[in-house]
């Protein structure tokens, strides 16, 4: 089962210039709670912005990944939300 | 619907707080996918309909849960899918949608998203407007 760290750095490399925060919020090692910021975001419906991130850990999902809740935003947005 | 017996599903498990006509999934024309099909006539039937782990009463799991506060706060009428009795449903919706979760809210045909998207509209006051 990846780390944190492990799908904060999948998440950095697969999309360009993002920033990732991630919390192992069930102590398990298998739900996580995933902030990503990118300005690869901008002009982009939330469903569209999360399924940017769904992509790159694909079959995983449901897997060794129980659970990713997410939370996508673009630089700017870290000021409002 | 309680159906069990995935070789003999013909309906999805589908709760509504509208009543509906009780639906059987047409076999007659050689489509092989009888479940896709209940799926796609689901979506474009029901102007919101949330696929979950469990039923609006019951919720199975806390994504789903929290996903059908938001829409029982709203007091917006919508039907629900279990996807639990079957796998199959999770695997062709999934396939369908493009989305890998349950919870799926589709609304008006098309898929808001997931916990996470519904919460985040909710709280910002969007989802309303999203359902109408």
């Amino acid at each position: 089962m990846p780390s944190p760290d492990d799908i904060k750095q999948r998440i950095e490399a697969a999309i360009p210039g993002a920033t990732a925060e991630v919390e192992d919020y069930a102590g398990g090692g298998d739900h996580f709670r995933v902030t990503v910021t990118a300005a690869a975001f901008a002009g982009r419906s939330r469903i569209e912005q999360h399924r940017l991130v769904y992509e790159i850990f694909g079959a995983e999902i449901g897997g060794p990944i129980h659970a990713l809740s997410l939370k996508t935003q673009t630089p700017e947005q870290t000021l409002t939300h | 619907m309680s159906s069990s017996e995935p070789s003999t599903l013909r309906d999805l498990p589908m709760s509504s707080s509208q009543p509906s006509p009780a639906r059987e999934v047409p076999m007659s024309n050689g489509e092989s996918n009888p479940i896709r099909e209940a799926i796609t006539q689901a979506i474009d039937e029901h102007k919101v309909i949330l696929f979950m782990k469990g039923t609006p009463e019951a919720p199975a799991c806390g994504f789903s849960a929290r996903t059908v506060a938001a829409l029982q706060a709203l007091d917006v009428p919508f039907a629900a899918v279990d996807i639990l009795p079957d796998p199959r449903i999770r695997q062709e919706l999934s396939a369908i949608s493009n989305w890998p979760t349950i919870p799926q809210l589709f609304a008006n045909g098309e898929l808001l998203g997931g916990c996470d998207i519904v919460t985040e509209m909710y709280e910002s006051g969007e989802l309303a407007g999203a359902l109408l």
